[in-house]
């Protein structure tokens, strides 16, 4: 999944000159946490609703006045994302520098934004469950061919599988966790028992048949 | 009062001797009541018409049906969950699932109309039937049909479903509905089929706060799933105030199901019937609607069954089974059948972690009873 499949616009944003009781009042409106500031079309900072907090708290050193301006307070030179890039890519970036946004930049045009709660809905897109579906988890060998025996193995049954999601598990193996598209995983796990797969879901009953 | 529905020609729903929906399921239920003495006297049904099916499905969908059923190709038919591993095609489909559907559209005619308080429909309970789309054995969902009837009828239903899979057909079909509560306890669709049915999903529009889902963990046993099923079912039903009860009553809950991982025992369904029945007489006049669903262990479901037969009769139960339905059933169930009519008080089973397996179930109750509160307390103003 890239970064142009899930970033948001259009756009909201302020520039430098906009004051802070203005940028604030933005973020109320649209109920948003985070505005690029531009100069004409050029990107040059972000402001968040902290930012702002802080800048103005009681509790700082010496708080700004609601009619100060944003270039005052905010963060210059901010991280972008391309929207080709995978949003694992932003995401690690996020992680790292701890910022809850990337303004998307093109061309050197602001074309949207990406922020924390967007990757989250990309990750319940990606683990969520959009057609009726059984969950089978497998440990597997780390080595080429194996994932592909796996879903052979399911396919020759003419099962559909929906979705898969692998990762190491120690260092000799993966596990892959996959949904399919039937009521009868135990069954399909009984056979893939008998063809030495290790299923980890659904496990063997506790007690004697 | 209590009528049981069945016809013949329910056997003709089936996908196959291979295939765990098998109608040799009732049969041996069937018998194992004859054998006990208390055969049923069952109301035959007609089958549904075409346009009864129409009011729970859209026409490209049944179309699709009719065409499969008639034996034609349907190269798209994998889109609409036909012609499946779960769901695979048959001859006389559309017309057998239409037998299920009559039936349980009859249960609820003898409701409304003759003013009969309990019945069994020994057949139906197709839970999984989507609007567009088959899954998990279920071509047509008999139950949202049956249900928009009795509503159509003045008397809302609250829907009861205990199979182990999530009502997700039925649930899809009412999610809007705001005369009809959906209330289901499943094994969670995070690790069972069909991978819906969390706590969050409380129905939209005027049906919000009305579909219920009590998702539980894997190896639940009956204690724990009767403490959640207690503490949510009758709070929601005294706040619904329902007309009837319609209750799918599958039997793959039980241990020994091979398609799902709960622990009930046939004690513990006796208890959760008993206690719908009390429900019943206590919210809906005695007004209850039982169909089968789901249950898939031979030795289990045909005693999970009788039982509920036996008790909508408000017969005894007894201790024993009789040694010629052993003798009968022997070679089909494939092992020694069972001696005792009841399984044993206590599972030989060893289940780690049940403390933490009881606590996560009660937070759900918990936090399911949080999210739709809000909407019953609504209602009543």
């Amino acid at each position: 999944m890239l970064v142009r499949d899930i970033l948001k616009r259009p756009v909201i944003a302020v520039s430098g000159q906009t004051t802070l009781e203005d940028a604030y009042r933005t973020m109320q409106q649209h109920g948003i946490r985070h505005l690029p500031v531009l100069e004409g079309e050029t990107l040059v900072g972000v402001i968040t609703d902290r930012d702002l907090r802080l800048a103005t708290s009681a509790l700082a050193p010496s708080p700004l006045s609601p009619g100060r301006r944003v270039s005052e307070v905010m963060a210059r030179d901010p991280r972008t994302a391309d929207p080709s890039d995978a949003i694992e890519d932003a995401a690690r970036t996020m992680r790292q520098r701890k910022i809850g946004c990337l303004p998307v930049v093109d061309d050197g045009r602001v074309v949207g934004i990406l922020t924390g709660l967007d990757l989250l809905d990309a990750l319940l897109r990606m683990t969520g469950v959009d057609k009726p579906s059984g969950r089978l988890e497998v440990r597997l060998r780390d080595r080429p061919g194996e994932l592909a025996r796996l879903t052979s193995f399911i396919g020759e049954r003419g099962l559909n599988v929906h979705s898969i999601l692998t990762h190491p598990d120690g260092a000799e193996s993966v596990r892959a966790v996959l949904r399919v598209g039937s009521i009868e995983t135990r069954l399909l796990a009984e056979d893939l028992r008998r063809s030495q797969f290790e299923v980890v879901w659904p496990p063997e009953k506790p007690w004697p048949r | 009062m209590a009528s049981v529905i069945y016809h013949p020609a329910y056997r003709n729903y089936s996908f196959g001797d291979n295939h765990p929906f098998r109608p040799v399921r009732v049969d041996m239920t069937l018998d194992l009541l004859r054998s006990l003495g208390h055969a049923v006297r069952p109301v035959e049904p007609e089958p549904a018409t075409r346009r009864d099916i129409l009011g729970v499905h859209e026409d490209y969908y049944v179309r699709r049906v009719e065409e499969l059923s008639a034996g034609l190709e349907v190269p798209d038919c994998q889109d609409y969950g036909l012609g499946t591993p779960d769901t695979p095609a048959f001859r006389g489909m559309d017309e057998a699932a239409r037998w299920h559907v009559g039936g349980t559209l009859a249960g609820a005619r003898l409701i409304c109309e003759q003013g009969e308080k309990r019945v069994l429909q020994l057949g139906g309970g197709l839970h999984h039937a989507r609007r567009n789309f088959a899954s998990g054995f279920c071509v047509y969902n008999d139950l949202a049909a049956a249900i928009q009837a009795l509503t159509r009828h003045g008397l809302w239903p609250a829907y009861i479903d205990i199979d182990v899979h999530h009502g997700d057909g039925v649930q899809q079909i009412l999610y809007e509905d705001g005369r009809a509560m959906t209330i289901s306890l499943h094994e969670s669709g995070r690790f069972l089929f069909p991978g819906t049915g969390e706590v969050h999903e409380l129905g939209s529009g005027v049906g919000r706060g009305l579909k219920l889902n009590l998702p539980l963990e894997p190896l639940t046993e009956g204690a724990s799933y009767l403490e959640v099923f207690e503490e949510v079912v009758p709070a929601a039903l005294s706040s619904f105030r329902p007309g009837v009860l319609v209750v799918q009553a599958g039997a793959d809950a039980h241990f020994d199901d091979q398609l799902a991982d709960l622990m009930l025992t046939t004690r513990d369904y006796e208890r959760i019937f008993r206690r719908i029945l009390e429900w019943a007489d206590a919210f809906t006049a005695g007004r209850v609607l039982f169909t089968l669903g789901g249950g898939y262990s031979l030795s289990a479901a045909p005693r999970v069954w009788a039982l509920l037969s036996l008790l909508v009769h408000d017969l005894p139960v007894p201790a024993e089974i009789p040694e010629d339905w052993r003798g009968r059933w022997g070679a089909v169930l494939g092992g020694e059948p069972p001696r005792a009519f009841h399984d044993p008080s206590s599972l030989a089973a060893d289940i780690p972690n049940r403390e933490e397996i009881a606590h996560r179930n009660r937070q759900v109750a918990r936090r399911l009873l949080d999210a739709a509160g809000p909407y019953w307390a609504g209602r009543n103003l």
